[in-house]
């Protein structure tokens, strides 16, 4: 297909995208987006340093490729160099969604499916804006080796997000509801859940008065749980982070005990949703990846270089945002495994705390944040009043310490919406998740 | 019908540093075109990224337009306008040299620490321009930079960064910028006291902003959704409190000094609060024609998409103090790293601080331990409003004080 310069390793990666987007503000149609992009990325590497670009032009690769190998040195012995004999070379179609393609899904299906939510919305007094947005995403990529990977794969979302500001009695509240899905038809039959958030949200306007900021007990839904791994622990497990590093390498020595002995925490891009990923951006299978196994460090995420550098197996999370970037180490879908109790459980055994339901957003360095919007104070084993908070925060590693409960139930959540940001690349889609958990000791403001 | 081009090309060179040395670079040149139709109150948007036929993208947008997306609102029209304010950098070759030459700098000067992520050459150019006399364009081109600075016995993934930002590329102010940051981190201090203190942040941190941002949001404003429904020409902060919407040339750094619906301001400012009075929340035309409020120039969009109502290049005014000067005396707590804080709905703040510095209003003295900060709204921006420097005492910033409730985290 193209004519890969000699004594250089070359990687084209071509994506194909389609994207729907239907949105209206208070029932007024404010988009109504059809977009189909196609763009490539071609890498060369001589042993030394990398050399890439990106491009629209398909006609042009070949030129392209040719513009960077002029940039390389010639390096004869590059496919004895460590970084390019780890390069998996997968071959064939992994068309996955080629019978339920989203992109086949008639216009006004999409259209009638999002107005058909509208009257929920429009009936409620106390939501004075709104937004409601229809949005499909279709891709298909193609990667090609100058070792001979030939790959061509596809993966798809869809879902519905609400998007509303209330105002109740003069208290103001921005609320949201989310459901992304890989299939059309699971966007269907939502009213009673979007009718039963909207309703909790007007209660918890009516109702929340301003946390007494202190350590708390806190109970994380598994929305928060999700947001907490990603952004405290995930992040943490990229590999790129320690190249070179003695002191990372001592510090996350695999084996090490690193929190509770009933904490396993996995990334695996096999998972149906936005951290689908079956292949990543330099052609490595996904597969399943223990980031914390029964409390001890287990593993971390790895592209090609990192996985050389460190001397570990592929993870399949060289991922980039999309054709104008190059693969960086980002996670797919990221999870707390499930534990014994019930969510009562969990509950009933604290005298004083808070259950975080909802939130905003979260970040993570060796302090990771959650910035909720909506929760309730624990007391006496039972959900209490609603409590504002605007951020809880604690040290990453010692939190990991502190989780002394974990629920039976779990859930994967995808946001329709937004994704993950590391370096200059954002938004990139992710799951994250788990179970209800019991972290003991958190900062609360 | 009215035909109109929205076009944006980036050119793009990025220099990828891990361990302190350049370990790839990278090239970009993308153009996207959007393509608009307005016709009998409607718009119908078609785009495409690289070379395509402009008869295709009008047949995109036509078919675009039958979805009869609501547009009654007149085109910007009769407006011609050209900036350049491009200004010399190197070669893509002679930049990576340049880089090479800044890091064997660093290398040899903190061989204690550890420098990663991009530096970007960016240049980019937008235009607007439609069949009723408007053409818009503006070419523009910075070196920009986060760069992480992590202590090479330290077990954190970032401990500290130097940003950089500027039309031109000057190794010496970059470099100053890291001496400042580093040699206040290796110093470590501890606060003058626990309590309320004056806090200040860099310029272009928009976190103590985000709930003005939010509530000043023209449709929120309308439909009586905003905590400043009531309060339009109501003065609610402190008299040396003015923010704009700038697109002036010293204040722009990924923003057009047009919005993507055309409107240019006058003088390329508009003000939406002035001396502690709230004057207008800002608009699109949408907004302002449905709210009957001042179009002040804030429709933001991708290339193929319709122009919506978005945030754009919000500006606190300088006093006319500096830093110190502003200080009177005390000594404040320099907010370098803050990621995850936020405003409850009511708007009480609250933020973890990661990475701190102690100031006197004339250097970095040095690195505080891990903080959390909390404040309210209209105290912070009222009462507990102190000002913004007129002067860039160090990291080649200007800085914003305001008084917080300060802790150890």
């Amino acid at each position: 297909m193209f004519i890969f310069p000699k004594n250089l390793y070359t990687d084209v990666r071509i994506e194909n995208v389609c994207l729907n987007q239907i949105a209206y503000r208070n029932g007024e149609l404010l988009q109504s987006l059809n977009r189909n992009q196609k763009g490539a990325f071609i890498r060369i590497f001589d042993g030394h340093r990398w050399y890439y670009s990106s491009t629209t032009n398909m006609d042009r690769i070949q030129e392209e490729i040719d513009k960077l190998a002029l940039m390389a040195k010639e390096n004869e012995d590059i496919l004895d160099n460590p970084i390019v004999k780890k390069f998996e070379v997968n071959k064939g179609e992994y068309l996955y969604f080629k019978d339920k393609d989203i992109s086949n899904v008639k216009y006004e299906d999409k259209l009638q499916l999002l107005k058909s939510y509208f009257p929920i919305i429009e009936n409620v007094e106390d939501i004075k804006m709104w937004r409601a947005i229809y949005i499909d995403r279709k891709i298909i990529k193609e990667f090609y080796s100058s070792k001979g990977a030939e790959l061509k794969f596809d993966y798809q979302t869809c879902g519905i997000a609400l998007r509303y500001g209330l105002n109740v009695d003069g208290k103001t509240f921005n609320g949201k509801y989310d459901k992304t899905s890989t299939s059309f038809d699971d966007l269907k039959g939502l009213e009673e859940n979007i009718k039963e958030i909207i309703e909790r949200d007007i209660e918890f306007v009516k109702h929340a008065k301003p946390i007494k900021p202190g350590k708390y007990t806190v109970v994380f839904s598994p929305t928060a749980t999700g947001v907490f791994t990603h952004e405290s622990f995930g992040h943490k497990s990229e590999a790129d982070f320690m190249i070179g590093d003695e002191t990372m390498m001592k510090e996350w020595a695999i084996g090490k005990k690193v929190g509770a002995d009933n904490l396993s925490i996995v990334d695996t891009g096999d998972i149906l949703g936005s951290g689908f990923v079956p292949f990543d951006d330099e052609g490595t299978k996904s597969r399943k990846t223990y980031l914390i196994k029964d409390g001890l460090l287990s593993g971390r995420l790895h592209s090609i270089i990192t996985a050389e550098s460190l001397n570990e197996d592929l993870t399949g999370n060289a991922r980039a945002v999309n054709f104008e970037y190059e693969p960086i180490v980002r996670m797919t879908t990221t999870y707390i495994e499930p534990g014994e109790k019930t969510k009562e459980e969990l509950i009933s055994e604290i005298k004083e705390g808070i259950l975080i339901v909802d939130v905003n957003h979260g970040s993570g360095m060796s302090t990771f944040t959650i910035a909720p919007s909506i929760s309730y104070m624990i007391r006496d084993g039972k959900i209490a009043e609603p409590v504002n908070i605007s951020v809880i925060s604690g040290n990453v590693m010692e939190t990991l310490y502190e989780i002394d409960g974990i629920s039976k139930e779990m859930e994967i959540v995808t946001f329709t919406l937004g994704g993950c940001g590391k370096m200059d690349q954002f938004p990139l889609p992710v799951g994250m998740g788990g179970p209800y958990i019991r972290v003991n000791n958190v900062n609360v403001q | 019908m009215i035909r109109e081009k929205y076009i944006k090309r980036v050119k793009e060179l990025n220099v990828n540093i891990v361990q302190t040395e350049v370990k790839s670079v990278g090239k970009k040149d993308i153009t996207k075109v959007g393509y608009r139709v307005y016709d009998n109150g409607y718009i119908g948007v078609g785009g495409a990224v690289g070379d395509v036929d402009e008869k295709q993208l009008e047949k995109r947008a036509l078919d675009n337009l039958n979805l009869k997306i609501p547009y009654p609102y007149k085109p910007s029209e009769n407006l011609v306008k050209e900036v350049d304010y491009r200004e010399k950098t190197p070669s893509d070759e002679e930049f990576v040299t340049e880089i090479e030459e800044l890091l064997s700098i660093l290398r040899k000067e903190f061989p204690e620490f550890v420098f990663s992520n991009k530096i970007h050459l960016s240049e980019f150019e937008t235009r607007l321009a439609n069949d009723v006399g408007l053409n818009l364009v503006h070419k523009d081109r910075f070196v920009m930079s986060e760069l992480i600075i992590k202590e090479k016995t330290s077990i954190n993934v970032i401990d500290a960064f130097a940003g950089y930002v500027d039309r031109i590329y000057n190794k010496d102010k970059f470099l100053q910028t890291i001496r400042d940051t580093l040699n206040a981190y290796k110093n470590p201090v501890k606060l003058p006291h626990e309590g309320k203190m004056p806090v200040v942040f860099m310029d272009n941190d928009i976190l103590p902003f985000t709930k003005l941002i939010e509530e000043l949001d023209g449709y929120k404003v309308g439909t009586g959704a905003s905590l400043f429904k009531d309060y339009i020409g109501h003065k609610k902060f402190n008299d040396n409190f003015t923010l704009l919407q700038s697109t002036q040339r010293e204040d722009l750094t990924s923003f057009e000094f047009f919005d993507a619906e055309g409107t240019v301001n006058e003088d390329f400012k508009y003000t939406l609060i002035e001396n502690g009075k709230i004057i207008s929340p800002y608009t699109d035309k949408k907004t302002a024609h449905q709210f009957n409020l001042p179009l002040t120039g804030s429709a933001s969009c991708e290339y193929d998409m319709v122009p919506t109502l978005s945030p754009r290049n919000f500006k606190v005014v300088p006093s006319h103090k500096t830093l110190k000067e502003l200080l009177d005396g005390q000594m404040a707590v320099v907010v370098s790293i803050a990621a995850g804080g936020d405003f409850t709905d009511e708007g009480v703040f609250g933020t973890p601080v990661q990475l701190a510095f102690l100031t006197d209003g004339e250097k970095l003295i040095g690195r505080l331990p891990e903080l959390s900060l909390s404040g309210e709204l209209y105290s912070m921006f009222g009462q507990d409003y102190i000002g913004k420097s007129k002067d860039k005492p160090f990291l080649d910033q200007r800085f914003l004080a305001l008084n917080l409730d300060v802790r150890y985290l």
